[in-house]
């Protein structure tokens, strides 16, 4: 259970979140979507605290992290961290390790789980994710599809009650975008929560339990796919949907 | 012609001088290889806590770092060893020649270093420290785990510079009666009336030392490059 309230982030003299309000319920799939620049990715780098918001509150799972613009205690960061796995745009993934030991980074490292059993999950993560063959190669000798999916999986692996993706098929090309889609669609079905910052309209429509559409630093509005998609409220809604052929 | 007609080639080289100061001059050589491969490596730690600290954002890290990097890159080796073993029994620190030496050379490896270390962490894009911070390591496990293993790559052919002047350099410390391979030259040399042989000589040893240290890097170079397509 994520409730987010009042969330404000400026970059200089830039504010890019005037004040964010978003209930996310287990379980849930959320689409974040709306025009570059109208603050998505920078919200949802505030719920893992790549940035730090200025004012408001997180609460993710019980715990309650407020925002006054001082710094925010490492051990509460770290808390919240712990509950949220990122999935980036361009991949992120170490190029110095294979992808098996990419996915084991994190319950090896962080949780120091013995290495048996991290090695164990791991393997049963890639198969998931349906590279199991690939388990041994290095990113750079993987398709940007493959890198993506192993990423999943690394985020997979620390167990995260929600899983943030930032654009996870953007920097794709057009052919393996369907790959990244199809895991991200599995997981969905099994229940994962998660938002995801997207410009695939057809899979927010299909996949997402909620739209949410953002412009200029606050939510314009928020209802199911079928809603948002058929029926905008708001005119800002309805004008930037018209850019996308989404077929009804 | 006059000139080249007055050259003594048949004093270039002596043979059997070489042959007695051979011994001699390898122990001398396994002082050098040891005294570069201890300064290198507390030359090394220096180098990445100096580098970390140049780039930390806290003012009272940052700006010794820029301090101690100005003064070792702006003044000669020599002189601050000298400093170090001429310099500090005036005012009641009395260093070994050993101790002066290795002190001097570690301050100047970790200055140097530190800079290609600062470089080659800087060049790790953005997105890997982010990708650690959201598996939720710790500054320590990022640098350990992400950073030091990539950067050390993109460092490798400059710290291998290092390395190499710093075997070379190791020869000032004769200047200071550490008795390493430069310093059994120049006594054999004095002894026998024949500087010629014995210099030629250790010229070669230094080469050979830096055409090893040339091999090593081309493999490490490898072995960190391998995840590289």
């Amino acid at each position: 259970m994520i409730r987010v309230k009042g969330l404000q982030k400026a970059f200089k003299q830039n504010q890019v979140l005037k004040g964010i309000d978003l209930e996310v319920a287990p379980g849930e799939v959320i689409c974040v979507i709306g025009p570059s620049g109208s603050g998505k990715s920078t919200f949802l780098r505030c719920l893992n605290m790549l940035e730090r918001p200025d004012a408001g509150e997180i609460e993710l799972d019980g715990d309650v992290l407020q925002f006054t613009g001082k710094d925010v205690p490492m051990k509460q960061m770290r808390k919240l961290r712990a509950k949220t796995g990122m999935v980036f745009q361009s991949f992120n993934l170490f190029p110095h390790m294979t992808a098996l030991e990419n996915v084991m980074e994190g319950p090896l490292v962080v949780k120091g789980q013995p290495k048996e059993q991290v090695k164990r999950s791991a393997e049963a993560l890639l198969a998931k994710v349906g590279l199991s063959n690939k388990k041994d190669l290095f990113p750079g000798q993987l398709s940007g599809g493959q890198q993506q999916r192993v990423a999943i999986a690394r985020a997979l692996a620390m167990e995260p009650s929600v899983l943030l993706f930032d654009e996870p098929t953007s920097a794709l090309d057009p052919e393996l975008v369907g790959e990244v889609l199809k895991t991200m669609q599995e997981l969905a079905q099994e229940g994962q929560t998660m938002v995801i910052v997207t410009h695939e309209m057809a899979f927010a429509r299909d996949v997402a339990d909620r739209i949410v559409f953002m412009d200029e630093g606050v939510v314009v509005e928020s209802g199911p796919p079928e809603q948002v998609f058929a029926h905008p409220a708001e005119e800002r809604t309805r004008r930037f949907l018209s850019k996308f052929l989404v077929k009804q | 012609m006059e000139i080249l007609r007055a050259i003594r080639w048949e004093s270039l080289f002596d043979v059997e001088l070489a042959i007695k100061a051979a011994p001699q001059l390898l122990i001398g050589l396994m002082d050098t290889i040891w005294i570069s491969l201890l300064t290198m490596a507390i030359g090394l730690v220096l180098g990445l806590l100096t580098a970390m600290a140049r780039m930390s954002s806290n003012p009272l890290f940052r700006y010794p770092a820029r301090a101690y990097i100005s003064l070792i890159r702006g003044t000669p080796l020599l002189v601050q060893i000298f400093i170090l073993y001429f310099g500090l029994p005036v005012i009641g620190i009395t260093l070994t020649p050993l101790l002066a030496g290795i002190i001097g050379l570690s301050l100047n490896v970790g200055a140097y270093s530190s800079e290609t270390i600062r470089g080659s962490i800087l060049s790790i894009p953005k997105g890997q420290w982010e990708a650690a911070a959201s598996l939720n390591m710790t500054y320590w496990q990022t640098m350990r785990r992400v950073i030091i293993p990539q950067a050390t790559r993109v460092a490798l052919p400059s710290l291998a510079n290092t390395f190499m002047s710093l075997v070379k350099d190791t020869s000032l410390l004769a200047m200071i009666t550490v008795q390493e391979m430069f310093y059994q030259a120049k006594v054999i040399g004095a002894r026998e009336w024949d500087y010629m042989t014995v210099f030629i000589m250790i010229a070669l040893f230094y080469w050979v030392v830096c055409t090893l240290l040339s091999f090593a890097q081309d493999k490490l170079e490898e072995r960190y490059g391998r995840y590289a397509s």
